[in-house]
């Protein structure tokens, strides 16, 4: 038993960075904007679309590759905000139909792969070199597992850094905690929006190779869940707080995985009453996450 | 209202309810096969827009938990109405609701009611929850049904669905249905009850200051919105003739949102013009997506290409146009008699002054 737990808590952990990587990019763009880019698990998707045709239809090696489709998920993010979202921010739309936009947004995306290559499922490209397995007594950790953990935490320990420390990321959590005075300030909010997206959508391609690793498919349709789970690990950890937003993720994918595990495989199916069960049990019992969000609350439903 | 003036309103009401019942019979006998279930679904769309514009734009508490809640009603009427010898084929059910097998009007008032009783489920976080928190609370809600549906076999069959329902829907229920809830709505909108939806729409805090029961009044909405949208649910599933669990998932309940939105949030004409342009453009696109020749030109088939339209349609009504097409206007008889007079009175001074 202790020895199945240790493999599942692998397996967790595998699943708790691509919640935690997506949750932070939630965090940053639903702190700054307030808005939910409900279009994040899309921009998810297409790295992990870019990393598959540049490995199987072009043969470019998969390190390449996959920094590829960190820079094509960047790319769209930035796209999506300047088309979609700017003009809404510029008119001072309400919050309300900025989400519907991004409903479209992500639905049209979504769409847009599915015409062109089909709603089947691909296998990702994992590198033969990947596949090789460590035996901690006899735990058997993957290469992959490995790689997915070293990344993760270097990347997260950045953006900690990013948020904490630099001159941009002091703007950003200040324009997140109230974007009237930070302009005020001399803040160019648009800049930092930018940035918000720049960062985020990276997160997501990471994020969506390290999906690729796990469980080796994609199809379109593969950002709709994690991408959720994603928004909601951001409200558990606080919206706005990126340390939290990354706990958080691990705690859900963690639990999720654990969930599935440990209980009978009849329940396995009602893995996504878990998330959702869990998500009404934080709004109700602690509505503002379990660590201290960085938004004012009284701003949320625009006016 | 003098006597006269009571006659002649009663003549107008009469004329229109002729004309009304006249239009019905014009399509019930004329249109065949496919556009028949076109003019059906519109007539349906229409309901259940109507329905979802109750809490979503007068109480403007945004929703989208309507998909959950049409789920379970369509799996109400269809359980209550399918023939006795295909639910013991492949379901496992209860004695009494194995051997049930309502009629149409029953069933439909049960779905109603069953929906109404389901909607708890949304109202519960409604009064704890605002904006995004209660956005992804119901789309919470959505999926949690669907994932129901799939897994509780032994009432729906699972991802295989339920077939052989009988098919009660036509021309003469549907938009029956709808100018009932037209009428309802428009007594609504004027009542207590309607006023105090939208006074909570507009401000939660400035309506309880004024003595109005916010969640009370929140409750009503949703016991409203519910039943309408259920039996708009019932419809579909006896105008269609098989459930499945993913038929009201997020992109159909998208679908709905984006007709109120492009119709025009908090009217009922916006609502009824909406659900006019998206489903005929759904149904209208569909031979463009499923493939066809072009003097010997093969296009291929482009599955969601209707999806993807109306997505660019939506982004591009909501940044430019986010009031929707009517805004806040209502069109009604005294409008449209604006509309032809200014008409008329432009042509007029054209010709004085030429």
């Amino acid at each position: 038993m202790g020895l199945y737990l240790a493999q599942q808590l692998i397996n967790a952990f595998s699943y708790g960075s691509i919640l935690g990587l997506l949750a932070v990019g939630y965090t940053m763009i639903y702190g700054i904007l307030g808005l939910i880019n409900f279009a994040h698990g899309e921009i998810f998707m297409i790295g992990a679309f870019v990393c598959f045709f540049l490995v199987t239809l072009y043969q470019v090696p998969w390190v390449i590759a996959a920094l590829a489709a960190v820079a094509a998920s960047t790319v769209s993010g930035l796209i999506l905000e300047r088309i979609v979202y700017r003009p809404c921010v510029r008119r001072k739309a309400p919050v309300l139909t900025v989400f519907i936009a991004s409903f479209g947004a992500s639905l049209f995306l979504r769409f847009l792969f599915m015409m062109f290559f089909t709603d089947r499922r691909r296998a990702f490209p994992i590198p033969e070199l990947f596949e090789k397995m460590y035996f901690l007594g006899e735990i058997a950790i993957g290469l992959r597992d490995i790689i997915i953990f070293v990344s993760t935490i270097i990347i997260m320990a950045l953006v900690a850094v990013f948020i904490k420390y630099t001159k941009v990321g002091t703007a950003m959590r200040g324009v997140s905690y109230d974007a009237k005075t930070a302009e005020l300030m001399g803040i160019n909010s648009i800049k930092v929006i930018v940035v918000a997206f720049a960062v985020g959508s990276a997160l997501a391609g990471v994020s969506a190779i390290e999906y690729g690793l796990t469980f080796g498919i994609l199809n379109p349709g593969m950002g709709f869940m994690p991408g959720l789970e994603g928004f909601i690990a951001a409200v558990l950890g606080g919206i706005g707080n990126v340390p939290g937003a990354m706990i958080a993720g691990f705690l859900i994918g963690g639990g999720e995985i654990l969930f599935v595990a440990l209980l009978p495989p009849s329940l396995s199916p009602l893995r996504p009453l878990f998330v959702w069960a869990l998500l009404f049990v934080i709004l109700f019992v602690k509505p503002t996450g379990l660590f201290r969000p960085n938004v004012k609350f009284e701003g949320l439903w625009g006016e | 209202m003098t006597s006269g003036e009571r006659a002649s309103h009663i003549g107008k009401i009469a004329v229109g309810l002729a004309l009304y019942v006249g239009l019905l019979m014009l399509m019930d006998t004329q249109l065949k096969g496919f556009y028949l279930g076109v003019m059906i679904l519109f007539g349906i769309n229409a309901i259940v827009c109507l329905g979802v514009s109750i809490t979503n734009s007068y109480t403007n508490i945004f929703s989208l938990g309507f998909g959950g809640i049409m789920l379970i009603a369509a799996y109400t009427t269809s359980l209550l109405t399918l023939p006795v010898r295909y639910k013991a084929q492949f379901l496992h059910l209860p004695l009494w609701l194995e051997n049930a097998q309502w009629p149409f009007v029953p069933a439909l008032i049960a779905a109603g009611a069953v929906a109404v009783l389901s909607s708890v489920v949304l109202v519960l976080p409604a009064f704890r929850l605002r904006g995004h928190y209660f956005i992804l609370a119901s789309i919470g809600i959505n999926i949690v049904m669907t994932n129901i549906g799939i897994n509780f076999r032994a009432w729906t069959h699972g991802p295989l669905g339920v077939r052989n329902i009988p098919f009660y829907t036509n021309v003469w229920w549907v938009y029956g249905i709808l100018l009932l809830t037209i009428l309802f709505i428009v007594r609504l909108k004027r009542s207590k009850f309607g006023r105090a939806f939208v006074s909570i729409g507009k401000d939660q805090t400035l309506a309880a200051v004024l003595g109005v029961n916010v969640v009370l009044y929140k409750i009503y909405s949703f016991i409203i919105g519910s039943f309408i949208v259920g039996i708009g649910g019932a419809l579909w599933v006896h105008h269609i003739g098989a459930m499945h669990p993913h038929v009201f998932e997020l992109v159909f309940v998208f679908q709905v949102i984006a007709m109120l939105a492009i119709g025009g949030p908090g009217t009922i004409s916006g609502a009824i013009l909406g659900a006019a342009i998206i489903t005929f453009f759904t149904q209208l696109a569909r031979p463009v997506q499923e493939g066809f020749s072009l003097f010997g030109l093969e296009i291929p088939p482009l599955i969601g290409l209707i999806q993807v339209l109306i997505a660019m349609i939506i982004i591009i009504v909501m940044i430019y146009r986010p009031q929707g097409l009517l805004g806040r206007h209502e069109i009604t008889w005294k409008t449209i008699r604006a509309a032809i007079s200014a008409v008329f009175k432009k042509t007029r001074n054209r010709n004085l002054k030429g």
